[in-house]
């Protein structure tokens, strides 16, 4: 192993502030392999074989109606999009929740349901009241390149009894994510309310990034984000195979596995039977989870 | 033998047999077979250059009667869909080709039986007349062992007339796994045997040529199945040495006869490190990003690859069995220069040539890959009927009156 990249691994088992050197052979070496052990080193301490998957059925906030009935293998319904308004959030939840019984529903940006409430926080804290006595199990994401000071946010979400599901780096891309990772680290009382880091960027930048840069990532955010449980990658946005690889990695939570198969190439075989085979050949143990993170292992 | 010590064994440069490289294959975690394939990578390849190929990749038939159980591109004698390309077409592809720089074609086709041993002797003479340094990387070992039994000629006999009209190497394609017992069940065993494909490499290498060798699993073999086929493909470069590289890529099961699942990324990045330990003896190993993506194609890099593969221009096999990704050149070094190595291009025999060709002239950016033809063209081209078609479907095809306007 290089050097250069030894002495920035100790530093970071150590907490020990990095420097620019520090940061260059984390990020730019072509070592990456010793940064995956080390981070599966961590997660593998955290979580030991154990990798959770949840499958979702994703439905619009403007029709809250899934075009299919919701199956027994789905952990969550999402609603994806952004509400018109306050009340028309509130009414999709409450929709959908009698559709799903039994399944949580998640969905909404964080920063979406804030605008909204026009950036007041005591709207925003009745809102997410009534959220989730409509039915909304978690806020679905937070982005955290768009938090300057997470203390009124964090304030507002355990004042309202909500709780985040995945904590995003939105676009943020190259060494705009290592600066945000160090900020999340510094973040009190952020993983009482998220319970998922996803590292990767939400939408494929131009150019798009590449296996070693995903890697790198989310190698990162498990060795230097210590106080967030789970680091998260998603089967439908980064596809399967990166998703794997990722598991090696420091991932240790699956998102967005679809409940349903897909019948474009022809039924091959479940999503179910596809994650956990994907996660054993990675070398762990699949364990379904739902929208609240609670393992739903028959 | 312990994982461990069969681990010292590979860093200390020394050869494992096939029972140890199982174990390898079977108990390692998937990070110490990426680094063991990484250590014998730097040791091979120590200046730190990942190299890549502008060549285009071209099916000159579809018409196969091989019916391989695993292979969506295939058409049978006599389909509506079926097509030869014409000398002509050929020659606007290379044209393409060497107008981003590209040297060569990588062609290889179909046991299309309409197709006689003079049409390929005649297609290589005047690709050479009209493009002499173009280099021509063609026909596997099944379909030269094809032209042989349908010319009634040994196998020497057809690789010396297929030289003399031209070829230059030979791609090791239609290797899938070297064991009769998968073989059989892949419905591949009457095109080539294990043994078949690997005595058509030796002569092959015999007449003087080089050739790449690949390994297509994931289909019905099993582990110990993919350690004898690399097991055999070392044998035979400890004989010959004309493997100038290596390719794995996994099974694309989309719209084959086969059907079932495609292995996982990991699997490929695992096999991918067992080849780079087992194949002591080759020097090159391709990342296969037209089956995995670039990303993963990229982390091969990780994983024992030193060779990001060919540009390819056009594809057409693997993106009938539902993969379809595409690299240029601009994008192949990036990701190699992302993973931290300097990039150049090369030729066949892996010499290089020099820095990325676009950085010194424009050449177009390309999103997607062609394919041999337009969907729906299955015109027959005209130089066709100065050979013996030997299919009735063929000769019916031949004798028609041409339905194209004059
Ligand atoms: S793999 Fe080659 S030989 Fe087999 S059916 Fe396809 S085209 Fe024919």
């Amino acid at each position: 192993m290089h050097d250069d990249l030894t002495a920035a691994l100790d530093k970071i088992e150590a907490g020990a502030v990095l420097e620019d050197r520090d940061w260059q052979a984390l990020t730019g070496g072509r070592d990456l392999i010793a940064l995956g052990m080390a981070a599966d080193t961590a997660r593998r301490r955290r979580h030991a074989d154990r990798t959770t998957f949840v499958q979702v059925v994703s439905v619009s906030v403007s029709a809250p109606v899934p075009a299919d009935p919701i199956g027994g293998d789905a952990g969550e319904v999402r609603l994806a999009g952004r509400p018109a308004t306050a009340e028309a959030a509130v009414a999709a939840v409450r929709t959908l929740a009698d559709r799903a019984p039994g399944v949580p529903v998640t969905g909404f940006a964080y920063g979406d349901l804030d605008a909204l409430c026009g950036h007041d926080p005591v709207r925003l804290g009745d809102l997410l009241v009534d959220l989730r006595e409509a039915g909304l199990a978690q806020v679905a994401s937070l982005a955290a390149d768009a938090l300057v000071d997470p203390e009124p946010v964090v304030g507002v979400l355990r004042g309202s009894g909500s709780a985040v599901s995945s904590l995003t780096f939105g676009e943020a891309v190259g060494s705009d994510v290592w600066r945000l990772m160090q900020r999340v680290k510094s973040w009190d009382g952020i993983g009482g309310i998220c319970r998922a880091l996803a590292p990767l960027p939400s939408a494929e930048p131009s150019p798009p990034t590449t296996g070693y840069s995903d890697l790198r990532q989310v190698a990162l955010a498990r060795l230097l984000v210590d106080n967030i449980d789970s680091i998260q990658v998603d089967w439908s946005r980064h596809g399967p195979k990166l998703a794997q690889v990722a598991l090696t990695f420091g991932a240790d939570d699956v998102d967005a596995v679809p409940a349903v198969a897909s019948h474009d190439q022809g039924w091959r075989r479940s999503p179910r039977e596809e994650i956990r085979r994907n996660i054993t050949a990675a070398g762990f143990r699949p364990v379904p989870r739902n929208g609240r993170f609670e393992a739903v292992e028959p | 033998m312990t994982i461990a010590s069969i681990a010292a064994r590979v860093r200390d440069g020394r050869r494992i047999d096939g029972r140890d490289a199982l174990r390898l294959y079977t108990g390692a975690p998937t990070a110490l077979l990426g680094r063991l394939a990484d250590t014998i990578r730097a040791r091979k390849h120590p200046s730190g250059v990942v190299s890549y190929i502008i060549d285009r990749n071209v099916n000159y038939t579809n018409v196969c009667v091989a019916r391989c159980a695993f292979c969506a591109f295939y058409r049978p004698v006599g389909s509506g869909d079926g097509y030869v390309l014409g000398f002509d077409e050929l020659f606007r592809k290379i044209d393409e080709t060497r107008a981003v720089g590209g040297g060569q074609l990588l062609l290889q086709g179909g046991h299309n039986p309409d197709l006689p041993l003079p049409w390929y002797e005649d297609l290589f003479a005047a690709v050479k007349s009209r493009y002499p340094d173009f280099r021509l990387h063609a026909l596997s070992p099944p379909e030269i062992l094809h032209l042989s039994r349908l010319s009634q000629e040994p196998v020497p006999v057809v690789v010396r007339r297929l030289v003399r009209a031209g070829l230059d190497s030979v791609p090791g394609g239609g290797a899938e796994i070297l064991v009769d017992r998968v073989r059989r069940e892949l419905n591949c065993y009457s095109k080539a045997t294990a043994d078949e494909w690997l005595s058509v490499m030796r002569v092959v290498h015999e007449a003087g040529l080089r050739s790449t060798a690949t390994m297509m699993y994931g289909s019905v073999d099993t582990p110990a199945e993919r350690v004898e086929h690399l097991c055999r493909l070392r044998d035979l470069q400890d004989e010959t040495g004309g493997f100038t590289a290596f390719i794995t890529w996994s099974y694309q099961p989309a719209n084959t006869a086969l059907s079932g699942v495609e292995a996982t990324g990991i699997d490929y990045l695992r096999t991918l490190a067992l080849s780079r330990i087992v194949l002591d003896n080759f020097d090159n190993l391709q990342a296969s990003w037209v089956t995995q993506g670039g990303k993963v194609g990229q982390l091969s890099l990780a994983f024992g690859a030193n060779d990001m593969g060919s540009v390819m221009i056009e594809e057409n096999v693997v993106r009938a069995a539902g993969a379809e990704y595409c690299m240029d050149e601009a994008e192949i070094v990036r990701n190699i220069e992302d993973a931290g190595y300097v990039a150049k291009r090369r030729n066949m025999t892996y010499d290089l040539l020099g820095d990325p060709l676009f950085r010194r002239r424009a050449i177009p950016r390309r999103t997607t890959l062609a394919v041999a033809r337009p969907a729906g063209d299955t015109s027959l081209p005209a130089e066709l009927s100065r050979y013996p078609a030997r299919s009735r479907p063929g000769r019916e095809q031949r004798s028609a009156p041409d339905p194209r306007p004059a």
